[in-house]
């Protein structure tokens, strides 16, 4: 028993230096492809080939699912990202001294490497780092790279790359020029003068009245204050499923909300702040004294009953809230 | 009737000095239900700023501007002179110190704890003068200082206790604001200085100065756009900020920002508009209009051109800092949470949801915009400032919930300016006659076109003539209903204030299901242990929530405290906590580190505790060590923060979690142990600690502190120690020796 233990164990190093000789040519095989086009389209066998164990190289490999129906909005989103990646990369080191082959495996081509992997999502970035030669590291695994801060830029994943190839070449990343970006914007700001120019003396009129500027001021007063910054950073729902099917408006929670909760706490507002304002400026200004009457009695009602229900939607939201005025408990 | 009997008193002198009692009493009440709300519960907090005024009374000004405080951030220690802001301090050392010269002996710890709602009470009178400046209604003043003497919006940062740079700067906001409106008035050099010089006493109290730096420019930039420009303005602003400037100048942390960082470069672009557009207007005065335009068209092109290099290429070489990252937050918002995680930790940078609001302001919500709507009025230079005002904090105070303060001022001034514009209209004895106001209007019937035309700038609902309310009926009903809305409003303020504002964070309150009141009190049980128990220089390791009372109430060194002024210093802790046992040896052992203190409140419920907190330690500490901490590890496969059986390996492994739930699972028969925060069964088997030990855990378990252990006698790592000590030696020599094996040969 421990004669064959032994003997297997002395054969291990010669069948990895036996493995060495074609493992080199399998880099400068994949290295020349690289040079024709990168990243490499991989399939289940091509990606087996290219991260099979005795390799003297590394290879970053993109999981990915670009087609339409899989819905991975990030993984297409990346894409254009990771391309530029690994042409400014392998266009930067077209001798091959970093020694690191760039891959995508889409889904539709690689099935049996996510199942067998138990990937549940995509995108997903593998580096694999060489277990022979000089900078062979004894944990053959690959390293796993999420995407858990959202889309990341080429040069996020460069600096993580890097960080594995110490002391190999880092080529930079070159962005082309987006000239369709500057034209646009160029085409915009001489729009926009062309516009305001022509316009102009239509336009003082709106931009020096006073109620255009009192109606702006009031929306933005009442958006702000009713949480539309919180809906804008925090990106809340709309609004959300009671559990039973139906729709609920207000989100539990003090300090949470949903996105509709600003607009109709914004209308309930609204609501109070031009009833108070009609029966501070507008009331005192009719002539008759029926109509006075009657417009007095409707704006206090108004008032009344929206304090009302803002009062029992804010008990709705902290539960030990005592106080509540008569319409609505 | 009454009316006989106080006419007297009403009419001519004798009138204007009984209104004037009048008033002058009110606003004494004001100031007393001011301060009198604040009393409810008296803790002091936070204590650091307390530490820093006893040594500033003890060792003098001189000692405390050079004061370098070796008992925090160990082993780095903190130039606490240079890193704060000292208004606070001074200002409670100068009031000690008058009230000593008048032989009143009082304790430098009663100034501190009544400082806030003393300066609340100056608040309420800043308040009825800013508002009286906007309004010629009398009682719209008396109104808007009730409102902010009471508005929880306030209360929420001057309890008596809470001894923070805000228990005086909301009055110097609201002061130097009111200063500022008069030097705009008057076009006064002087009240231009005074504004500079509560301008520079803000400075030197609180962060948040930034906000009138950018404040006051975007009025005098508003007027000018509207064409209001005059040399009142230019004398005003000019005074402001040359003497701001070089006041905000003396602060040692402050230092050169007023001319090199972004936030402070509107106040400056508008300083030299103020001065191209004076040169402007004086060279209207000499050259004909016509070739007046032609070299107006030059000039601002030219301006625009060069103003705009010179600003890139400034930024560019770094001679003006780039957007700090506090303030950046309030512009982009979703920057601070990707770049700088310390900021995004902070709960008090997150936004403000509805709710919030209406429990800091009440009625005074939906009053504000009818308040902003009514300045529109007569948009005078002041009335402008109150709508710039009004959106510009009901921005920032959306997207941080802190900045509620910096709203409160401004809605308890435009809401008391439309509850005084419907009592003044539903209060008035003088009822019109219909009959008059019918000849009137028949009389007005052929000039009103002519009248819309001239008012077509004005308010839409302003075009007809005033006529006043008739019926009693009208006034009675609305005057009862605002009646009652305003007795709501002082009932929601005590109860916000009295079940929300008045337990401070070291002492939980929480009602038994009885209704009574039941205090927890577990943060200064073990502050009180650790001031008893542990050597005088003992350093502690905690998250930096707790450093501020762990140095005033416990007197030990700690490692990082909430003035994060050191984000590698914080990793390092985050690093510490978020790492397993033979990671966090070696960097507690670097640090000297003796105990550490963990939050734990799994047992109770409380939600505020480290596990909660945890990711942010692992953030943090991933944005120095990307290599060596991954919040990534901390979830599951599918994406879950767990504590309980499927919680991941590094979850398992990392100090804090092991420090969280050492022993926990004793207090539970087998199979019930439960963690009452996360709502989770926890494995029966905890975790196991290796180089730490437990010392203390407080009645509740909220504050568990642990000692970190010597190194090994006998020079083993302390992993196999403690396993030998707990009597593994036999599992670990049949480990050695391999297993049996049957010899064949």
């Amino acid at each position: 028993m421990h004669f064959l233990k032994g003997l297997i164990l002395s054969l291990l190093p010669a069948a990895a230096f036996a493995a060495k000789k074609p493992a080199a040519d399998k880099f400068n095989q994949f290295h020349t492809k690289a040079l024709a086009s990168t990243p490499l389209k991989l399939d289940d066998s091509v990606y087996a080939k290219l991260t099979a164990a005795p390799r003297d190289y590394s290879v970053v490999v993109l999981l990915t699912a670009l087609e339409a129906r899989f819905g991975c909005a990030l993984c297409r989103e990346f894409q254009p990202e990771w391309e530029l990646l690994s042409s400014s990369w392998t266009k930067g080191d077209k001798q091959g001294d970093s020694r690191l082959i760039f891959g995508t495996l889409d889904f539709m081509d690689g099935k049996n490497t996510f199942q067998s992997l138990g990937l549940q999502t995509a995108p997903v970035l593998l580096f694999f780092q060489p277990t022979v030669g000089p900078h062979a590291v004894t944990d053959i695994g690959p390293i796993r790279y999420d995407f858990t801060s959202g889309p990341q830029s080429a040069e996020q994943v460069h600096s993580w790359i890097a960080r594995y190839l110490p002391d190999r070449p880092h080529p930079q990343i070159s962005r082309p020029i987006n000239w369709v970006r500057g034209i646009a914007i160029t085409t915009t700001i001489l729009g926009t003068i062309t516009f305001l120019s022509v316009a102009w003396p239509y336009m003082v009129p709106i931009i020096q009245n006073r109620n255009v500027w009192a109606a702006i001021s009031l929306i933005a007063i009442l958006l702000f204050t009713t949480g539309h910054m919180f809906n804008h950073i925090r990106k809340v729902p709309y609004v959300t499923g009671d559990g039973k099917g139906g729709v609920s408006y207000f989100a539990g929670g003090f300090s949470n909300q949903n996105g509709l909760e600003t607009q109709i706490l914004a209308a309930i507002y609204g609501l109070l702040s031009f009833a108070t304002i009609s029966l501070a400026l507008k009331v005192p200004r009719i002539t008759d004294p029926k109509t006075q009457q009657v417009a007095v009695i409707v704006w206090s009602g108004v008032i009344f009953g929206m304090y009302s229900f803002l009062l029992s939607v804010f008990r709705m939201k902290n539960g030990g809230y005592p106080f509540w005025l008569p319409p609505f408990f | 009737m009454a009316e006989t009997v106080a006419e007297p008193f009403l009419k001519g002198n004798t009138g204007r000095n009984t209104r004037g009692i009048l008033r002058l009493s009110i606003l004494v009440l004001i100031a007393a239900a001011a301060i009198a709300s604040r009393l409810f519960s008296v803790i002091l907090d936070p204590w650091f700023n307390f530490r820093a005024t006893k040594y500033l009374v003890s060792n003098g000004f001189y000692d405390f501007w050079d004061w370098f405080d070796d008992r925090t951030w160990h082993p780095l220690g903190r130039v606490t002179g240079g890193t704060l802001y000292p208004g606070l301090m001074v200002t409670s050392g100068a009031i000690y110190h008058a009230l000593r010269a008048l032989t009143i002996p009082v304790d430098i710890r009663n100034i501190c704890v009544l400082l806030a709602p003393a300066f609340s009470g100056l608040t309420a009178f800043a308040t009825y003068l800013f508002t009286n400046e906007m309004t010629t209604s009398p009682s719209a003043g008396l109104l808007a200082a009730a409102f902010m003497g009471i508005a929880p919006g306030y209360i929420s940062r001057s309890v008596a206790g809470s001894y923070d740079n805000e228990a005086i700067a909301i009055f110097l906001l609201v002061f130097t604001f009111y200063l500022w409106i008069k030097a705009v008035k008057l076009g006064s050099v002087m009240w231009g200085a005074l504004c500079a010089l509560f301008y520079g006493y803000m400075v030197s109290a609180w962060g948040g100065y930034v906000f009138i730096t950018n404040l006051i420019p975007l009025h005098v930039f508003v007027l000018v756009c509207m064409g209001r420009y005059s040399p009142r303005l230019y004398v005003s602003y000019c005074t402001w900020y040359a003497l701001g400037t070089l006041a905000s100048m003396q602060i040692p942390f402050v230092g050169f920002l007023p001319i090199r960082s972004s936030e402070h470069m509107s106040a400056l672009g508008v300083f030299g508009l103020l001065q191209l557009v004076g040169f402007v207007e004086f060279v209207r005065s000499g050259v004909p209009s016509k070739q007046f335009g032609t070299l107006l068209r030059g000039l601002v092109l030219l301006v625009f051109g060069l103003s705009l290099g010179g600003l890139v290429l400034l930024t560019v070489s770094g001679v003006i800092a780039p957007w700090t990252g506090r303030f950046y937050s309030l512009w982009d918002t979703s920057y601070a949470k990707i770049h700088i995680p310390i900021i995004a930790s902070v709960s008090e940078h997150q936004p403000t949801a509805w709710p919030a609001y209406f429990f800091d302001l009440n009625l005074l919500i939906w009053l504000f915009p009818a308040g902003v709507y009514l300045c529109f009025q007569k948009l005078a230079d002041e009335q402008v400032f109150v709508v710039v005002y009004s959106i510009l904090a009901s921005y920032f105070s959306g997207v941080m919930v802190r900045l509620m303060l910096t709203l409160t001022p401004i809605v308890c001034v435009a809401a008391a300016m439309a509850v005084s514009s419907l009592l003044d209209t539903y209060l008035s004895l003088k009822s019109p006659d219909p009959a008059d106001s019918a000849i009137e209007a028949g009389s007005n019937g052929t000039p009103a076109p002519s009248k819309k035309a001239a008012k077509q700038d004005g308010l839409r609902s302003m075009r007809q003539p005033l006529v006043g309310i008739y019926s009693t009926f009208s006034k009675m009903s609305v005057v009862s209903a605002l009646t009652a809305y305003l007795l709501i409003f002082v009932l929601h303020c005590t109860w916000v204030t009295s079940n929300a504002y008045s337990s401070p964070s070291v002492v939980l309150a929480s009602r038994m299901p009885d209704g009574s009141q039941h205090i927890i009190d577990d943060y200064r049980e073990a502050y009180q242990w650790l001031r008893q128990n542990t050597a005088e220089d003992a350093k502690i390791m905690s998250w930096w929530d707790y450093g501020y009372q762990i140095g005033g109430m416990a007197d030990r060194p700690t490692l990082v405290d909430n003035n994060t002024w050191n984000n590698t210093h914080i990793a390092t802790v985050g690093k510490a906590m978020s790492s397993r046992e033979e990671v966090s040896y070696p960097i507690m052992r670097q640090h000297e580190v003796d105990y550490v203190l963990v939050v734990f409140g799994g047992l109770l419920g409380y939600s505020g505790d480290d596990i909660n907190k945890f990711l942010w330690m692992v953030r943090i500490a991933e944005g120095i060590w990307p290599d060596e901490v991954k919040e990534r590890d901390f979830f599951t496969d599918r994406g879950e923060y767990r504590v309980d059986e499927g919680a991941t390996e590094t979850m398992k492994n990392s100090l804090m979690y092991k420090m969280s739930y050492y022993n926990y699972c004793t207090l539970f028969p087998p199979g019930q142990c439960q963690d009452r925060v996360r709502g989770v069964k926890l494995p029966d088997v905890g975790p196991t600690l290796n180089t730490v030990e437990e010392a203390f855990t407080s009645e509740n378990w909220i504050i568990r502190i642990f000692k970190v252990k010597d190194l090994d006698n006998a020079g083993r790592d302390l992993a196999s120690a403690a396993s030998f000590d707990r009597g593994n030696k036999k599992k670990k020599t049949i480990k050695k020796r391999g297993p049996k094996v049957l010899r064949v040969e």
